[in-house]
C-alpha cells in the first residue's frame, strides 16, 4: 500500500489530528534510546482510546502493515525502532490514571502514564508502585510492561512482572482481550497476563493495565561503601546476602562510572575509589536501622573496603539513588558513543565475571565502565568509545561478543531487564534453546497470525 | 563546508529521553519532534543531510528555548547552544520572523537605542567610584525603567553609563549567533569591570560570552551584600509573595536559591508549584507564538490566582511583561514586580 493511501485510510479511521506523516515527525520517531539502530516509519498515529487502537491494529492486520506500539521510546534494546517502515503507534495520548483503589491496593492505568506519575499519585494514598527502572521519570507503564522493566529494588521486591494483575490488550487481529483482573488469586486459564509481560509489543498492544500497589514503607535508609575494585564490592554483596539480609537496594559502580556520575551530580563521592557500593533498605524504622547497620558492618570488614558512609537524611539518599539512575547517560560525558550491555549472572560468580569484563576491556584497549544491580547479579558493562574511530568500533564488536559469551558460560542471561529487541535477537536462541525458540515462534503466530506486531522481534 | 551543528554537542546526547518530562512543548503535545531529544534527532538528520535544514523551521520556532532540559540531562547536553545554532540555520532571509527583524532594527542602531531610552524615567546617568556598572537592558529601559531606578537607589556605588547598547541575547536567541556574541563583547568593553543586570536572560548570555566572573545578576549580587531586609507589610500583615524564576538564570546559571532567600526576608514566601517552569515569555516567543505562549502560561496563572498572592516577583523583564499581560487578562489582582523594586520598597 502506498504511503498516501496508508495515511488517507488511517485518517478516515481515527481522524487527521492524530495521524502524521511529514518528514520531520517520521525522522523524530526513527530511533529510541538504543545507539546505532535507526529506521524511518511511514506514518505516526497517536490513538486516544482502546477502540481506536483496535481499529488501527485491525487495519494493519488487513493490509499486512507492520505496526510498533511506542511509549516514551526509552528502551535500550531497539525494541521500538521501525526497521521495517510501517506504522508507529504512539501511546502517549492514552495517559490517564483511571482508578486507584486503596482498599484493593491496585491502580488501573492507560499505557501512556509514566512510571513516576503513577507513583507520585498513589503516594498520596500511602501506597507505592514498586518497579522503578532507571528511566522512571520518562518511561511509560505500557513500555515497562512490554519489557518487564527492572530497576533498583529487584532483589527484595521483584520487577514489573510481579506487579501486573490484569491487562486489556489488542491482539494482532484487532480483537480486544482481557486477561487476569483485580485479584491476588486467579488461576482461571493459562496465565496470559504473565506471557504478555515482557513480550515487547510482538503479541498484543496494551490498552489498559491493572497494577498491584504496595504500602509505602514508613522509612528508608541508604549508605555507600567504597572499595578497591568492583570484584571486592561484589564479594561484599555476596557476604551481605548470605548473612541473611534481603535489602531493597544493592547497587554498584566502578571507578569510570563513579567519576562520570560525580561530574553530573556533585555529591562529593570519593572518585579515587575503585568502586562504590550503594546499599539500602526500606520498611519499618527499627528493622531497617538494624539491616542497614549490619550491611555497613559487613562492608567495612570486607576485603578491599576503603570506607563506609551513611546518607544523612532522605534527601541525601534520594540524591544518591537519582545519581545511580543517571549512570548510563552520565557515561555519555566521556565519549561520543556508549554501548551498554545488560547481562545477568548468578550472584556467586559475579566477582569473577566483573574481573573477566575488565580483562576484556584491557585486551581490546577499550574503556568499559561497569555498573549494575549487584544484588540481582545484573551487570551493565558499558563500552565508551569514539564513534569515528574505526579501530575502536571494530574492537568494541569483538569485546561485545566476548561479553555476551560470559552469561552463557556462567549460567546467566543475555539480558536481565532491558529486553531482547533487535539488539540481542541474534543471541536469543543460544540462550533459550532451539525447541523453546520454536515454541516462541508458534506462540507469536497464535497472537498475531499476520505477523504485523513489531515484526522482526522476539518470535518472528 | 562548515558543520551546521557542533558535532561534539550533538554527540553528547544518547537519546535516553530523561529530558522529555521537563519540556513544556512535549508536555503540550506528547510529540517526539517537539521534545529536546526529538529535536536533536532532527538536527542530526540535517547534519547528515537526511533532512533539508529548512525542515527545522517549525520546531526551532515552537521550542521556547527555556533550557529546562539542561539541568535534568545527565549527559550534559548543551541544548541552549544547539537551539541557537538551529535558529541561526533556519531563521534566515525570508524565514526570519518580521517581528524579529523589527526588534533587531531597533536595537542595532544608535538611534533605535536612543529612542528606547528617550523620556524613559530610568536610572540617571552617573559615574561612581566602583567598577560596578548597571546594565539598562534594551527593551527593559523602555518598558520597566523603574527597575534600574530601584537598583540605583539601593546601591550608590553603582555606575550608570549611557554608552551601552544591547547585550546581544536577543540576537543569539533569534538566529544571529555571531552578532549576539559580538554585542556581548562590545558591551563588556564599554562597561569594564563587573556588569550588574536585572535581566536573567541577559545575565546568562553575557556570562556565557565574557565570563561569569564579570557578570552579576541582581539577586546574586544582593545576597552577597548581607543587608538585613525589613519585611513589607500590607494591612498589618506581611505580604504574601511568590516568584517566577527566569529560565536562563535558573537553568543556564544555576541561580534560583538567591531570589528566594531575599523574598523570604521580605514577606511570607509562597512557592508557586510551577515557579521553575517557563512562563511562555521566552524572549520574543510571546510575540511570535502568541497562542502557544498562552497555553504554556495558563496553568501558572491559575496557580497564582489560587494562592491569592499580593506580589509575584520576577527577575527578568520578559517574564514581567508576560505575567502582567496574562494576569490582567485573567483579572487576577496579584501585582507583578521586579525583585529589585520589592527590595527597594522594603528599604524605604
Amino acid at each position: 500500500m502506498s504511503v498516501s493511501d496508508l495515511v488517507a485510510k488511517l485518517t478516515a479511521l481515527v481522524g487527521g489530528d492524530v495521524v502524521r506523516s511529514d518528514a520531520v515527525s517520521l525522522q523524530a520517531y526513527s530511533r529510541d534510546a538504543t545507539p546505532m539502530f535507526e529506521g524511518l516509519p511511514e506514518v505516526i498515529v497517536a490513538p486516544r482510546n482502546t477502540d481506536e487502537v483496535a481499529k488501527i491494529v485491525k487495519f494493519a492486520h488487513d493490509t499486512k502493515t507492520p505496526i510498533i506500539a511506542r511509549g516514551a521510546g526509552s528502551n535500550l534494546c531497539a525494541a521500538t525502532v521501525p526497521l521495517n517502515g510501517g506504522i508507529v503507534m504512539s501511546m502517549t495520548k492514552m495517559n490517564q490514571i483511571l482508578e486507584v483503589s486503596k482498599s484493593e491496593m491496585i491502580a488501573v492505568v492507560q499505557p501512556g502514564v509514566t512510571n513516576l506519575t503513577l507513583d507520585q499519585l498513589v503516594e498520596k494514598e500511602g501506597l507505592r508502585f514498586v518497579p522503578d527502572p532507571g528511566s522512571r521519570n520518562v518511561s511509560t507503564i505500557g513500555g515497562n510492561v512490554a519489557t518487564s522493566a527492572g530497576g533498583l529494588r529487584g532483589l527484595k521486591y521483584g520487577t514489573t512482572r510481579n506487579y501486573i494483575l490484569g491487562l486489556e490488550a489488542v491482539l494482532g487481529t484487532g480483537e480486544i482481550i482481557r486477561t487476569g483482573g483485580r485479584l491476588v488469586k486467579d488461576v482461571a486459564g493459562y496465565d496470559v497476563t504473565r506471557l504478555l509481560v515482557g513480550s515487547e509489543g510482538t503479541l498484543a498492544v496494551f490498552t489498559e493495565i491493572t497494577v498491584a500497589l504496595a504500602p509505602r514503607p514508613e522509612a528508608s535508609k541508604y549508605g555507600v561503601a567504597y572499595f578497591e575494585d568492583l570484584a571486592a564490592a561484589a564479594a561484599a554483596v555476596e557476604k551481605i546476602i548470605t548473612s541473611g539480609i534481603l535489602p531493597a537496594t544493592l547497587e554498584f559502580l566502578d571507578n569510570t562510572c563513579l567519576v562520570a556520575v560525580e561530574d553530573f551530580a556533585h555529591l562529593g563521592l570519593d572518585t579515587k575509589a575503585g568502586a562504590l557500593l550503594l546499599f539500602g533498605d526500606d520498611g519499618d524504622a527499627i528493622s531497617i536501622e538494624q539491616s542497614v547497620s549490619k550491611m555497613a558492618e559487613i562492608a567495612k570488614s570486607s576485603t578491599g573496603c576503603r570506607g563506609v558512609t551513611l546518607a544523612a537524611d532522605v534527601a541525601a539518599a534520594d540524591a544518591l539513588l537519582y545519581a545511580r539512575r543517571c549512570s548510563l547517560p552520565a557515561l555519555a560525558r566521556l565519549s561520543s558513543l556508549s554501548i551498554l550491555e545488560d547481562i545477568a549472572v548468578p550472584r556467586n560468580v559475579m566477582a569473577e565475571v566483573v574481573n573477566r569484563i575488565e580483562g576484556i576491556g584491557k585486551k581490546h584497549g577499550l574503556r568499559i565502565g561497569t555498573f549494575g544491580h549487584a544484588g540481582d547479579g545484573n551487570l551493565h558493562p558499558t563500552i565508551v568509545l569514539d564513534k569515528d574511530s574505526p579501530k575502536e568500533v571494530a574492537a568494541a564488536e569483538l569485546a561485545l561478543a566476548e561479553i555476551f559469551a560470559l552469561p552463557l558460560e556462567f549460567g546467566g542471561s543475555i539480558t536481565g531487564e532491558h529486553g531482547v529487541g533487535s539488539a540481542k535477537l541474534q543471541y536469543l536462541e543460544a540462550k533459550i534453546g532451539t525447541a523453546n525458540m520454536q515454541l516462541q515462534r508458534n506462540i507469536k503466530k497464535v497472537f498475531d497470525p499476520a505477523g504485523i506486531l513489531n515484526p522482526g522481534r522476539i518470535g518472528s | 563546508m562548515r558543520e551546521k551543528f557542533s558535532q561534539d554537542k550533538l554527540d553528547r546526547c544518547i537519546s535516553c529521553g530523561y529530558c522529555l518530562p521537563a519540556c513544556p512543548t512535549y508536555k503540550l503535545t506528547g510529540n517526539e519532534e517537539s521534545s529536546p531529544r526529538g529535536r536533536i534527532t532532527l538536527m542530526r538528520a540535517v547534519q547528515n543531510d537526511k533532512l533539508p535544514a529548512i525542515d527545522l523551521l517549525q520546531e526551532s520556532s515552537f521550542c521556547l528555548g527555556c533550557r529546562a532540559c539542561e539541568p535534568v540531562c545527565p549527559a550534559g547536553v548543551e541544548f541552549g547552544v544547539l537551539l541557537e545554532e538551529m535558529r541561526e540555520i533556519t531563521w534566515q532571509g525570508k524565514n526570519r520572523p518580521l517581528i524579529v527583524r523589527g526588534l533587531f532594527f531597533i536595537v542595532d542602531s544608535k538611534i533605535g537605542m536612543w529612542t528606547l531610552g528617550l523620556f524613559s524615567p530610568m536610572a540617571k546617568r552617573r559615574s561612581a567610584q566602583s567598577d560596578l556598572h548597571l546594565m539598562y537592558g534594551c527593551f527593559e529601559r523602555r518598558l520597566f525603567p523603574s527597575v534600574s531606578r530601584a537598583v540605583a537607589k539601593l546601591a550608590p556605588e553603582v555606575s550608570c553609563s549611557s554608552k551601552q547598547g544591547c547585550c546581544g541575547a536577543l540576537h543569539a536567541h533569534n538566529g544571529e549567533l555571531e552578532k549576539g556574541k559580538e554585542l556581548a563583547r562590545q558591551l563588556g568593553e564599554k562597561l569594564p569591570g563587573t556588569i550588574l543586570t536585572t535581566a536573567g536572560g541577559c545575565a546568562a548570555h553575557l556570562s556565557s560570552v565574557i565570563g561569569s566572573d564579570r557578570v552579576q545578576e541582581f539577586s546574586q549580587w544582593w545576597v552577597k551584600r548581607e543587608i538585613e531586609l525589613k519585611p513589607i507589610s500590607k494591612k498589618d500583615r506581611k505580604i504574601r509573595v511568590g516568584l517566577q524564576d527566569s529560565c536562563h538564570l535558573r537553568h543556564g546559571m544555576g541561580v534560583f536559591a538567591e531570589p528566594r532567600e531575599i523574598l523570604k526576608q521580605l514577606g511570607d514566601y509562597v512557592e508557586i508549584p510551577s515557579a521553575a517552569d517557563c512562563c511562555g515569555a521566552a524572549g520574543s516567543y510571546a510575540l511570535l507564538q502568541k497562542k502557544n505562549s498562552r497555553k504554556v502560561v495558563s496553568q501558572k496563572i491559575s496557580e497564582i490566582k489560587a494562592l491569592n498572592l499580593d506580589y509575584i516577583a520576577t527577575v527578568n523583564p520578559g517574564c514581567t511583561r508576560q505575567l502582567v499581560t496574562e494576569l490582567r487578562r485573567a483579572r487576577v489582582k496579584t501585582k507583578v514586580i521586579h525583585l529589585a523594586e520589592l527590595v527597594a520598597i522594603s528599604q524605604k
